[in-house]
């Protein structure tokens, strides 16, 4: 099998670049300035391929160590994968330019960074392949280990302390989807999500697997009131991890709930499906308000995260009309504009906070003289947040609008409007420090062009991918990965 | 006879869960750290009692090697950190904020709905559990169909290293990235090594040769009878902190890079053969039948030095001192 070819395993590719990019700056922490980019490169390359060949060919599978399931692990890509694979590329390989440039001088800090983001970033792909309960778990646990070792990082008091919660949330989490794990395997003898998804039916012991691993997952993901753990973790984090953590880490366990949802749990979940949606307005209407109140800027983007995280779950009750498909295409894409504009505020962020030495917001009246670019940034991501035209933020609120009206759940564009106008208001209360005249902050740390760059680059893709939006729309359809596996998802 | 033989199984098995019970309310519950300690080493040593009974011998070995011993070890570790300065018998819960005095117990009605949501989910699980078929479908039938073509004869090494060697995969970059991140956390504390007692020395001296034997004997094992790189592998992770105990000066022998080295072989070295095997025209990870047992075993092997020296890492409990002075 020619490595280059049509049919040749991108999957494997894509898992595997990074983890051996993760050994390979264990081993030489010095050669790190070299191997990262050419890692970087590996994998974004591989996902591009990946990505064509699911929008060219179709479902690529792989039956890993030649065994099929029930017996082995299949690796599976369709349209779904393909998308979170690509925001994870794109996202990724802006963090990783960035962490360069910001790992520069914290020499024993980024001896670490880099083989604990390259195990992430393999966490997070191989999370989007696979095609087993049993090792998604696994995986999830790769990917929590990586996260909080990430926050720890920064080494103050707060991330320790953020790590440390989220460390035992993240257990938790991963304990009770494994125990939903369990019950699905005695039940039904197979782990495959395929397979699973032919067998299951409502009984006694699918419903309790179902409600331990939505509940594990609704934990990782921080759907309101579950978020506690999010904005201390995120805020405190170094720069490029928070944006690593808000931008994908978060949407993996959302990924992966939708996931289930559509091919395993057994479909009469309807009440859930509301309850979900309605955990999703608070989230939304909660977080704004928590923005609203922060008076640092780290922790008001980490708020920002909580409230944007609440729009994916109204899909949930959506769906539960002839417009599924609508309503699941609209959360994808708010995780696509949610990840760049998030992770572009992260940075910006990030660029202000190390230029002026702090991230109070009534202080940083003048800071914005020293990194302009950082402000402008923060002030086009807010464009996607918002989800004005032409963003993909936009296209996101414009597909769910279109479920819920069409849906004939007219109610639930209240949280959809009311949250973009909550955004608009913690937008500003940032954008408004530029021209306010207050504090003394005359920065001193020098921030290199690269960094102002890579933050600014960002919030243009979340702009401008927007104009791909059909295109987009296509490649996700691939495999129909949004159609319920089985018939009846009315109530 | 028969029913007498029944009778006993059921009695030890009761007097099983009632210790396991009794264990793990002392280890939640005990105001001593330590004795909490020692109590969860008894809950796993238990625990491995518990999955012999369950005709699961890889578990319990695996069980009293990992649950019982190493982490009792890294617990103790932990503590005396923790107490460091202080007399380890002092280390109490922090029941009482000792700023305030105040107690930090939640209020009464809060422990009660506490209560009441646990016994709700308990009791919601074991409806669920009771619920199961008495047959697990499982798949037990075709890992027995394959079990002549994976290259062992143990099935728990067929699926660990072959039908499911991805997951195992994983799972070692799981113990990578536990050093990785212990290293990312601190320098491994300077410990004032204290000479050892002429007992602890002398015996240090008749085990840890033992212990290498056994870690190699449970490594061969593996491919046909319970054991495997796992238990291979925290075997000889105690015959390492045993040394380390005794005052043995591990860095001096143990230079960082090569402790690199070993710390990422088991990871390479799988993701090398997945490759290589994939780049001959296999799936990845699909071994050649005749080389299959050759391969599982390579495998293994790398996997046991990685493991072994992975967790008597851990136990050492952050980066070797030599990286702070450059």
């Amino acid at each position: 099998m020619g490595t280059l070819s049509p049919d040749s395993p991108w999957t494997i590719w894509v898992i595997f670049s990074p983890l051996a990019g993760a050994v390979f700056t264990f081993l030489w922490p010095r050669r790190a300035r070299l191997a990262v980019p050419l890692v970087a490169l590996g994998t974004v390359g591989s996902v591009a391929c990946l990505v064509w060949q699911v929008a060219e060919l179709g479902v690529q599978s792989h039956a890993l160590g030649g065994w099929a399931a029930p017996l082995g692990i299949n690796l599976y890509a369709d349209g779904l994968s393909a998308m979170m694979l690509l925001t994870t590329a794109l996202v990724g390989a802006a963090v990783t330019f960035y962490a360069t440039e910001y790992f520069r001088r914290a020499s024993e800090t980024a001896r670490y960074f880099w083989p604990l983001w390259l195990c992430l970033w393999t966490a997070l792909n191989a999370l989007f392949l696979s095609w087993d309960i049993f090792n998604l778990y696994v995986a999830f646990e790769l990917l929590g280990l990586a996260a909080i070792a990430l926050v720890a990082l920064a080494g103050s008091a707060d991330a320790l302390t953020g790590a440390m919660r989220y460390l035992l949330v993240s257990l938790l989490g991963s304990l009770t989807y494994l125990l939903g794990v369990a019950l699905f395997y005695s039940t039904y003898g197979t782990l495959d999500i395929g397979l699973l998804g032919d067998l299951t039916a409502p009984s006694a012991a699918s419903w309790a697997a179902t409600g331990l691993m939505v509940a594990g997952l609704l934990l990782k993901t921080a759907l309101f009131p579950l978020h506690f753990w999010l904005p201390p973790a995120h805020a405190a984090a170094p720069t490029p991890v928070s944006a690593i953590l808000s931008a994908l880490v978060v949407k993996a366990s959302f990924y992966l709930l939708l996931r289930l949802w559509l091919e395993v749990f057994p479909v009469t979940a309807a009440g859930l499906g509301h309850l979900l949606g309605l955990l999703g307005a608070l989230a939304i209407v909660w977080g704004s308000l928590q923005a609203l109140r922060q008076t640092r800027l780290k922790l008001l983007v980490a708020y920002s995260t909580v409230a944007q995280l609440g729009y994916l779950f109204l899909a949930f009750p959506l769906a539960l009309s002839p417009v599924a498909a609508t309503a699941w295409s609209a959360s994808v894409f708010f995780i696509l504009s949610h990840a760049l504009a998030k992770a572009a505020m992260f940075l910006a962020a990030g660029n202000i906070l190390r230029f002026a030495g702090h991230d109070r917001i009534a202080e940083l009246g003048r800071a914005p003289y020293g990194v302009s670019l950082s402000w402008a940034a923060f002030g086009v991501a807010g464009i996607s947040i918002i989800g004005l035209p032409p963003s993909v933020g936009f296209a996101a609120k414009w597909l769910q609008l279109e479920a819920a009206l069409a849906g004939g759940q007219w109610w639930w564009t209240l949280p959809i409007v009311g949250g973009g106008l909550l955004a608009t208001a913690y937008v500003f209360k940032i954008i408004s420090c530029v021209f306010s005249q207050n504090g003394r902050t005359s920065g001193t740390n020098g921030i290199s062009w690269r960094m102002e760059w890579t933050a600014f680059g960002l919030s243009l893709a979340a702009l401008g991918i927007g104009f791909a939006a059909p295109q987009l729309l296509a490649l996700l359809n691939s495999g129909t990965p949004l159609a319920l596996h089985e018939v009846g998802s009315a109530p | 006879m028969d029913g007498a033989v029944n009778a006993a199984a059921w009695a030890f098995d009761a007097l099983l869960v009632l210790t396991l019970l009794w264990l793990a309310w002392r280890v939640l519950m005990g105001p001593d750290l330590f004795k909490s300690i020692v109590f969860f080493i008894a809950f796993g040593l238990v625990m491995a009692l518990a999955w012999v009974r369950l005709r699961a011998p890889d578990v319990a070995l695996a069980e009293a090697a990992i649950g019982a011993g190493l982490t009792g070890a890294l617990f103790l570790a932990a503590l005396s950190r923790l107490a460091a300065g202080e007399r380890i018998a002092n280390a109490k819960r922090p029941v009482e904020n000792s700023d305030t005095g105040k107690s930090t117990r939640p209020h009464r009605g809060v422990r009660m709905v506490f209560i009441a949501m646990s016994a709700l989910f308990f009791g919601g699980l074991a409806a669920a559990l009771l619920s199961l078929p008495a047959e697990a479908p499982g798949l037990t039938i075709q890992v027995a169909e394959n079990l002549s073509t994976s290259g062992v004869s143990n099935p728990v090494t067929a699926v660990l290293l072959n039908f499911r060697g991805y997951d195992t995969l994983l799972e070692m970059g799981v113990l990578f990235l536990a050093v990785v991140a212990a290293w990312s956390l601190t320098p491994a504390p300077k410990e004032p090594v204290s000479p050892p007692g002429i007992v602890l020395a002398s015996f240090v001296r008749v085990l840890s040769p033992m212990l290498l034997l056994a870690a190699g004997y449970l490594l061969w094992a593996g491919t046909h009878a319970p054991g495997g790189a796992f238990q291979a592998g925290s075997v000889l992770a105690a015959a390492a902190v045993l040394l380390l105990l005794s005052g043995k000066d591990m860095k001096a022998n143990w230079p960082e890079w090569p402790l690199r080295v070993v710390l990422g072989l088991g990871l390479g070295v799988f993701i090398a053969i997945g490759l290589v095997m994939m780049l001959i025209g296999h799936r990845f990870l699909e071994y050649p039948l005749d080389y299959a047992g050759d391969l599982i075993l390579l495998i293994e092997v790398a996997a046991t030095l990685s493991i072994g020296v992975t967790l008597a890492a851990l136990f050492l409990g952050g980066r070797p001192q030599r990286d702070e002075r450059k």
